[in-house]
């Protein structure tokens, strides 16, 4: 670390330098934010609107005064390009820099803290800039690009976007909501669609468009261009697209621009007897949906149901029952739904609220039983389809599910024992060894009932 | 003698191996030495301890005193000698018994007390406690993180001293039990640090975990509700060193940033159940609204904050936590959420924020917040801030932001004189937009007539309560007087003469009714009053009014006059100041009409 006085000469020599010979890159070519490469980047491409930035910096007054350094700190800074959450001079400044690349930025109060400054590092420049040798270039910033990658929506690397060019706002469309949009998309290279359509957010796929969209329009603003990377699980899935000759499992690229949007009311915006009338439709939407295969198009309108109603209080007694019927049909054939799309605990958790609702329905129990039988879980399974029978002993289908859970049960035991069988005899020779050195079991034991007893003292 | 029975069952002992110790050994053990320590022996008990052939014995069975232990040194007065004796005791039993049990006793001893003695006992307990922890082999992070939590707990139910005397007082010695827990916490928070610079074991990241919980957990409690500002006077504020301390702790382990910008940063979860989370996201609300107070208003580790983030990001950021704090009632809370309110809007220029961000539904809710505080708040000073950061937050908007905010803010504050101050502001927006050269599309033409509507006219028609209303009557007749001066009909920049019909039909003609009828109601009342007078001082008052628990005198007929009378001349006020109106307009009507002859 140098001191203040060291630098304090260089840092005048450096904004003297810069102002000198420093590009404009403001957009306004107001000489608001000056640019000196100091070295050149070691890739040609540059940040997209959006991106996650990763840079360290270290940032100067006029007079040399350093007042914050990402070194110090040990960890790159990381922002979102473009956003407004860091001073104008960076928004505009690392926009302009390749991967690599080293820079110094001389920066106007207007693109960085203002005149207000910033407590209480940055004065305001009222107060001290103006008495400074270079007083309308208070701040000098060097930046390193050290990386920078597209936004990644979900975090789970499903759908990653870049934006070429950003939207107005802050608001978003919400699912239901009604989207004009352009979109580009393109498989391995080749583009397979192009079209302006518009639709309604959370049924793309009427108009072929995979769900990944509709989901990562759900971040975007009024304007917004961006291009979007999507992984199979958000784009056509296993069961591809042949009309666009899209096989199973492909990664798709689509570019978006969003024209416009209408939101959809939320949930408290409606009232009892509107919230009804549309669960009726989105209904009809979802079983549609579920019939053509589209399961994750129909759990969103299954969902639909439940958000509306599944608070609502207040109902009167022939709405509350219209209410009850509607959502035990959701959480019904939302089991259905994540059966196929083998999210199993989901599906449990559904049977569970259409059982609460009805504690003797036959589908209910005969799904969670479906489910709990994929989940290996066989005792489980094996309860729900005798109380299927309890219900309706006409049942075949249930009947012929026990008889499943008994023979599974029956395998799994004997897999069961012979892994373990293995495994005992791995135990018995590790113990062997370890008798010797008198470790690992005992230090088991001693902790376990260190663990009793610290619960006993948490509960006592 | 206690004294011979505790040295029976010790002699039994000393020749039994550690495996052949019973049950009942431990119950006799148990009971002679407390019984020794009730009967004021310590000296003598602190011997037996001492003595090295005992080792065994006490390793085993030493952690049974500590609760009468205990127990005795707080009732002993300090300097007493039987104190100093049973000191030395608990300082031979952390030395010789075994860490696990002397563990547990020790946290049973902080969990069973209660009131008066929660800060003696974990003060007294926190050095042994550190040192047993310090030596135990197994389950360290969740028996550091249980003590924690335990001492945590039970410290909350406590009253955080908040006035400077309670403060230097610190009656329950909460301010000094909170530093010195802090300390407990040092060596443990410096392992992480030493083991996170070697590499990021498992067992590491769940120490790490516990001392972050302890960090949220001393946010919420006591900072949250303690008075954090420097007082004159104190040198060492003990809150104010505690915060550093917590801060310093979070910085530490490397957890503060993440913590300020977490809600951009998705997180990772801990819990696959959404329930879980959203309660832990409600949890750690209050705490967060705290750690950003501490930044961004007592600039506690500002150091390690990077400048290079924008004001309006800032305020973006801090506004879900603006909103907690406005929705509390306690002093300590609304005073911080004002203060960090202010701190994010002191960095902003005037006129610089987009109403873009009107949009995120916090800076909606901020100020109708502010409202509720200027209208309900009993105490006076948050009510003056409030106000002033209503007119702060109004400032940084552009154009259109003011436009919106003053829409919603009509709307939705059902009070006159908030309405009043609106109707005041836009008057002030309508002067800038008619005096300043460029022109302001905004407070001019039809995007003001559309606010007009929402100004001039009575909710309720002519049956309006004029005298509730009188404030926002008041500021729509100095709004229209304004406009009828400033603007020329020929000129009509603000459009207020193209909807002069409707300004009549929904405005000044139920007021003149109104007028009339209240003005009657009341004269009427009068003369009752003024006729009943003898009798009405007679009877008994039907019923009783109370503020605040205070119930208020009965009003006398005198007072009950004079209140008629000052409503009177309210609406003698309106009325003159409408009548004024009237004529403006007139005037400017008979003008316009010679002129077009």
């Amino acid at each position: 670390m140098t001191t203040d006085e060291a630098t304090k000469p260089e840092g005048e020599v450096q904004a003297a330098a810069l102002a000198e010979r420093g590009e404009d890159i403001t957009p306004a070519q107001d000489r608001g934010v000056l640019k000196i490469i100091k070295r050149p980047g070691n890739d040609d491409e540059s940040p997209m609107i959006g991106d996650k930035v990763y840079v360290h910096y270290k940032g100067k007054l006029a007079n040399g005064k350093k007042f914050d350094s990402s070194r110090d700190r040990n960890e790159p800074f990381v922002f979102s390009l473009g956003k407004g959450q860091v001073i104008k001079a960076w928004d505009i400044g690392v926009a302009t820099m390749k991967k690599g690349e080293v820079c110094y930025l001389l920066c106007k109060p207007e693109y960085a803290y203002g005149a207000a400054g910033s407590a209480p590092k940055i004065p305001s420049n009222a107060t001290l800039f103006f008495e400074a040798t270079l007083p309308t270039f208070p701040l000098i910033l060097q930046v390193e690009l050290l990386d920078f990658k597209g936004e990644d929506l979900f975090e789970d690397g499903g759908i990653i976007r870049r934006i070429k060019r950003k939207g107005e706002g802050y608001s978003n469309p919400n699912e239901g909501a009604t989207v004009e949009i352009h979109l580009e998309g393109f498989c391995g290279g080749t583009r397979f669609d192009c079209k302006d359509v518009k639709f309604v957010v959370g049924e793309g796929e009427d108009h072929d468009i995979p769900i990944g969209i509709d989901k990562a329009l759900e971040k975007m603003q009024r304007g917004e261009h961006c291009v979007l990377y999507l992984g199979p699980r958000y784009g056509f899935g296993e069961a591809g697209k042949p009309k666009y000759g899209i096989q199973a499992n492909a990664e798709l690229v689509y570019e978006v621009t969003l024209k416009s949007f209408e939101k959809a009311k939320e949930s408290w915006e409606m009232d009892t007897k509107e919230k009804l009338e549309q669960a009726a439709i989105v209904k009809e939407k979802g079983t549609m949906y579920f019939k053509e295969g589209k399961y994750l198009q129909a759990v969103i309108q299954y969902g639909k149901i439940v958000s509306w109603l599944e608070m609502e209080y207040g109902l009167s007694e022939k709405e509350s029952k219209a209410s009850d019927s509607f959502l035990l049909a959701a959480f019904l054939n939302l089991a259905m739904c994540y059966l196929k799309l083998r999210e199993y605990t989901k599906a449990v958790e559904c049977c569970d609220k259409a059982l609460g609702l009805d504690q003797d329905n036959e589908k209910g129990l005969y799904r969670r039983g479906e489910a709990r039988l994929l989940m290996n879980e066989f005792e489980l399974a094996k309860c729900d389809f005798q109380k299927v029978l309890e219900v309706n002993p006409q049942n075949k289908a249930a009947r012929s599910q026990i008889s499943v859970c008994q023979k599974k049960t029956k395998e799994h035991n004997e897999r069961d024992r012979r892994i373990y069988a293995n495994m005992f005899t791995k135990f018995a020779e590790r113990d062997a060894k370890e008798a010797a050195s008198k470790t690992g079991v005992e230090k088991e034991a001693e902790k376990a009932t260190c663990a009793q007893g610290l619960e006993t003292a948490g509960a006592g | 003698m206690a004294v011979d029975e505790l040295q029976a069952i010790i002699q039994r002992c000393q020749i039994l191996e550690e495996s052949d110790f019973r049950g009942e050994d431990f119950n006799l053990f148990q009971v002679a030495g407390q019984k020794c320590l009730e009967d004021g022996y310590a000296a003598q008990l602190l011997e037996v301890i001492q003595n090295e052939k005992n080792k065994v014995i006490i390793k085993n069975m030493g952690w049974n005193l500590i609760s009468p232990l205990v127990r005795c040194i707080l009732a002993y007065k300090q300097e007493d000698d039987k104190q100093e004796h049973c000191l030395k005791i608990l300082d031979q039993l952390v030395q010789l018994c075994n860490p696990k049990e002397l563990f547990l006793g020790l946290l049973e001893q902080i969990e069973q007390t209660s009131g008066e003695q929660v800060c003696p006992t974990v003060m007294l307990l926190l050095q042994p406690l550190q040192t047993v922890l310090l030596k135990l082999q197994n389950k360290k992070a969740y028996s550091v993180g249980l003590s924690l939590a335990m001492i945590m707990n039970q410290l909350t139910p406590l009253p955080v001293p908040y006035t400077k005397q309670q403060i230097q007082e610190d009656k329950l010695g909460l301010c000094r039990c909170c530093n010195a827990v802090v300390d407990f916490a040092k060596p443990f928070v410096n392992e992480v640090v030493k083991n996170m610079e070697k590499s990021s074991e498992y067992n590491n990241m769940e120490l790490k975990e516990e001392l972050l919980k302890f960090c949220m957990k001393s946010l919420k409690y006591p900072l949250l509700t303690a008075q954090l500002e420097q007082l004159e006077g104190i040198e060492e504020h003990p809150f104010r060193h505690f915060a550093t301390e917590i801060i310093d702790i979070l910085q530490d382990i490397r957890e503060l940033m993440p913590l300020v910008f977490l809600h951009h940063k998705g997180r990772r979860s801990y819990w696959e159940n959404q329930e879980f989370e959203d309660i832990e996201r409600k949890n750690s609300a209050d705490s967060l609204a705290c750690l950003s107070y501490l930044m961004f208003v007592q600039h506690f580790g500002i150091n390690c904050f990077p400048m290079v983030f924008s004001p309006s990001y800032l305020l973006q950021c801090n506004m879900t936590h603006i909103e907690v704090l406005l929705n509390r009632t306690e002093e300590s809370m609304l005073s911080k959420g004002l203060d960090l309110f202010e701190s994010c809007l002191l960095r902003m220029e005037d006129n610089s924020l987009s109403h873009q961000y009107l949009e995120f539904r916090d800076f909606i809710n901020v100020p109708q917040d502010l409202v509720k505080v200027m209208t309900l708040c009993p105490i006076e000073h948050l009510r003056k801030k409030s106000l002033n950061m209503l007119q702060l937050f109004i400032d940084k908007f552009d154009a259109e932001g003011k436009y919106t905010l003053f829409r919603c803010l009509l709307k939705t504050s059902n009070h006159a004189g908030v309405q009043g101050y609106i109707i005041q502001k836009i008057k002030d927006q309508i002067h800038l937009s008619l005096t300043k050269a460029h022109d302001n599309i905004w407070f001019t033409g039809h995007h003001l007539i559309s606010l007009l509507d929402l100004v001039l006219f009575l909710p309720e028609g002519a049956e309006t309560d004029l005298l509730q209303n009188s404030d926002r009557i008041m500021a729509s007749l100095n709004l229209l007087r304004y406009l009828v001066i400033k603007d020329c009909e020929s000129d009509n920049q603000t459009g207020v003469w193209t909807i002069l019909a409707k300004i009549e039909k929904n405005f000044l003609k139920p007021l003149h009714v109104g007028l009339n009828m209240s003005k009657a109601h009341y004269e009427a009342e009068i003369k009752n009053k003024k006729e009943n007078r003898r009798e009405a001082n007679k009877s008994n008052t039907v019923c009783s009014l109370t503020v605040s628990e205070e119930k208020m005198p009965a009003m006398t007929t005198e007072m009950q006059l004079q209140v008629l009378h000052s409503a009177l001349f309210t609406f003698d006020l309106i009325e003159s100041v409408l009548a004024r109106v009237e004529e403006l307009i007139e005037v400017k009507v008979k003008a316009v009409m010679a002129e077009n002859i």
